[in-house]
This record gives C-alpha cells, sequence and structure tokens, in this order.
C-alpha cells in the first residue's frame, strides 16, 4: 500500500527535520523555577509560619520541599498524558488525584504536629485568605504547565488539565503552609484541599479550551 | 510501559520514525506502507465504513505528520500512532455528530418558519375567501354556507329557507361558482 500523490506532496512540502521531544519528565523540570519561585515568594510576601522555631525547620520546609516535588511529578504525569499512545489508564489517573488531594488534606497535620491547630474566631477570614493565596499561587504554574502540555499532542486534554492543575495546586499549597500553620480539618478542607481542588478545575478548563482550539472545534 | 521493545517489526518502525524525523521522504513512503492496512483496518472497525475509513485514514498520516515531534524515539511506533488514528475518527464523530445537530436544529427552524408561513398563508386566504364571499349575493351566500360549511343537505336547506329543492341547489351552485370566479 503506497501513499496517495497528493498527500504525499503534502507531507513533502513541509517535511523539514523536526526534533523531538524531550521525555515528560525532562520537560517537567522546566517548572522546577517556577516552583521554587511560587514557594519561596509565599513566605516572603506575607510572613513564615509563626510556629516554626516549635515544629523545626527540617519538618516546615521538609514537607513543603516534598510536597512541591510531588506537584511537579504530576505536572509530569500530565505531559506524559499529553503524548499520543502514552496515556495514562482510568484508575491510575484516579490514584494521582486521590494521592495529590490526601496530600494537600494531611500533610498540614503532619507539618504542624496535630490536626486540630485552628484559625480561632477570625476562620473565615484566614480561609479565605489562605484560598485566595493558593489559588493565585497556583496560577503562573498553570500558566507554564498549560504551555507545556500544548506543545506536545493532548488527546484527553481534561485529563491532561486536571493533572497539570492538581500539580501546581501543590506546588502552591507548598508555598501556602511555610505561612499557615493551621491543620484543623475544616480550614485545611476548604481553605488548602479546596485551592487545590478550583486549581484542578482550572486546569481541566484551560486545557479543555486549548485543546478546542487547536482542534478548531471551539 | 517500557522503553525498548523486543519485536522486530516496531524496531524497524522505530528505525523508519528516527529516518522520517531527520525529514526523508522515503521513510515517511515505509512507513505509510507498513501501517496503512493495520491503521485502515482499525479505522474501519471504528466507523463501519470504507470510505470514510479511507478518508481518515490520510488525516491520521496527516496529523501524524504534524504532530511528529510527539513521537519520543525509543518507542513503540504502533501506541503512538494508532493514539493519533483513534483521536482523529473521535475528532470525525464529534463533527459528525455536532453537523447533525445543526442541521437536527436547521430542519426544526425551518418546520417552524413553515408553520408560520403556512399561518401566515391560512390567514391571507381567510381573508381571501370572506371577500369573496362578501362579493356573493346574500340568498345565494347563504344557501351555499348552510351546504358547504354548516354541512346540512340541500332538502334541509328547502325547508329552512322556505324555497324549493332546486331552488336551494341552484343558489349554493351559483354561490359557488361566484367565489370561484372571485378568487381566481
Amino acid at each position: 500500500m503506497s501513499a496517495p500523490q497528493p498527500l504525499r506532496d503534502r507531507i513533502a512540502r513541509d517535511l523539514a527535520p523536526a526534533r523531538p521531544l524531550p521525555p515528560p519528565a525532562m520537560r517537567a523540570l522546566a517548572l522546577v523555577p517556577v516552583a521554587v519561585a511560587i514557594v519561596a515568594s509565599v513566605p516572603a510576601l506575607h510572613e513564615v509560619r509563626p510556629d516554626l522555631p516549635s515544629i523545626g525547620a527540617m519538618r516546615a520546609f521538609g514537607f513543603s520541599i516534598v510536597q512541591a516535588m510531588a506537584g511537579i511529578a504530576i505536572v509530569a504525569a500530565a505531559l506524559r498524558e499529553s503524548v499520543p499512545g502514552r496515556q495514562w489508564r482510568s484508575r491510575d489517573v484516579i490514584a494521582l488525584v486521590a494521592g495529590g488531594v490526601l496530600m494537600a488534606a494531611l500533610l498540614p497535620g503532619f507539618a504542624a504536629g496535630a490536626f486540630d491547630v485552628a484559625p480561632g474566631p477570625a476562620r473565615v477570614a484566614v480561609a479565605v485568605a489562605c484560598f485566595r493565596t493558593s489559588a493565585l499561587a497556583a496560577l503562573p504554574a498553570l500558566a507554564a504547565s498549560a504551555v507545556l502540555s500544548a506543545r506536545a499532542f493532548v488527546l484527553r486534554p481534561a485529563v491532561a488539565g486536571a493533572l497539570y492543575g492538581l500539580g501546581c495546586g501543590l506546588i502552591a499549597d507548598a508555598g501556602l503552609r511555610l505561612w499557615c500553620e493551621f491543620s484543623a480539618p475544616s480550614h485545611v478542607l476548604v481553605a488548602h484541599v479546596g485551592a487545590v481542588l478550583v486549581s484542578m478545575a482550572f486546569g481541566v478548563v484551560v486545557s479543555t479550551m486549548i485543546g478546542r482550539r487547536a482542534t478548531g472545534t471551539a | 510501559m517500557t522503553g525498548g521493545d523486543p519485536d522486530p517489526a516496531e524496531r524497524e518502525l522505530a528505525a523508519l520514525m528516527r529516518d522520517y524525523l531527520a525529514g526523508r521522504l522515503e521513510a515517511f513512503d515505509a512507513l505509510y506502507a507498513a501501517l496503512a492496512a493495520r491503521l485502515r483496518a482499525y479505522l474501519v472497525s471504528l466507523c463501519r465504513d470504507a470510505s470514510v475509513a479511507d478518508d481518515l485514514l490520510q488525516e491520521t498520516f496527516m496529523q501524524m505528520h504534524r504532530s511528529r515531534r510527539t513521537y519520543q524515539p525509543g518507542r513503540p511506533v504502533s501506541p503512538w500512532v494508532f493514539a493519533i488514528a483513534r483521536h482523529v475518527f473521535l475528532m470525525h464523530q464529534r463533527g459528525t455528530a455536532r453537523r447533525v445537530r445543526f442541521l437536527q436544529r436547521l430542519a426544526a427552524a425551518m418546520r417552524a418558519d413553515d408553520a408560520m408561513r403556512d399561518d401566515v398563508r391560512s390567514i391571507a386566504d381567510v381573508d381571501a375567501v370572506r371577500r369573496a364571499l362578501g362579493a356573493v349575493p346574500a340568498s345565494q351566500r347563504r344557501a351555499l354556507l348552510m351546504h358547504h360549511v354548516e354541512g346540512w343537505s340541500f332538502a334541509e336547506i328547502a325547508d329552512r329557507l322556505g324555497i324549493r329543492l332546486n331552488a336551494a341547489k341552484t343558489r349554493a351552485f351559483r354561490g359557488m361558482r361566484r367565489m370561484r370566479e372571485q378568487l381566481k
């Protein structure tokens, strides 16, 4: 079976050598400077969490670094999802999402050493401040991830977007935890996990919009 | 998924992809020769239409060409190509569904338009009939309406109007003829 001449002509017209994209994990490394900037900027713009002397720098920064690395790994998973033939199975996607959400839900408690450090009477204001800070901090990483993902060939934009949105939400939350010392479930679920989920939803929307534009179905 | 694939056919495809990425048209020809039949069979199994599958096959190779830099050297080519083929099919299916929805909306709009036009036409017709009826002499109009609209028999009309049967028939007939002339 040989290629029809019109197809062959079209291919021949545009057959410049093409450099393959680096593997997803390598491409995700481009996000490291963005992640470092986000994690560093939250305590720099606000303040370092007041319980730092009691919990120790290792616990405070260590958990944040681990979470930021997990966020980058999930963005790498999204970039792998963006390559044809390398899509994740549904159960893998569910496991990645569940793992990411669990991490955002549990690490504040582990970092604080207790799961009942509550903001007190100003809990709504604190929750709003945490949520807003986290959601805004995720935006630069989201933009960078969207560009990285769109450079490949995304076959399931919603899945890729959910994954990189989740990864970026985790990176932002890692920075937030260097400022926020609260670990009460109500605060963590609303302000921290809520912001991560919003980032994830935003990733879905952005990726879907880019996908529609790319396939001309907008 | 692993990077290496022991399948010699996949190794050969990977080598062709390398050459294709380097810009060699003969590599594209060889890839087409190696993949087209399998891809076509796959597309036929998805869309169950050979002619559509032929179109989708060309589109698959075009998409493969556009996104060739997403192929990672050393990895199996088939999963990459078949994922693109499936995507092309899904895009086609979505496009078809969208076209069908558009045509359904268009048909519904046209039906609504037709109904409106019929209403307007029937209003116009009623108006014309009314004018024509107005031009029919009163005695003939009455007989005509009693027979053709109210459904009375000529015997009943004759009885009711106190005229002979033939007169009732004549009035209704003449009234109808007059109306037809008016409506022409």
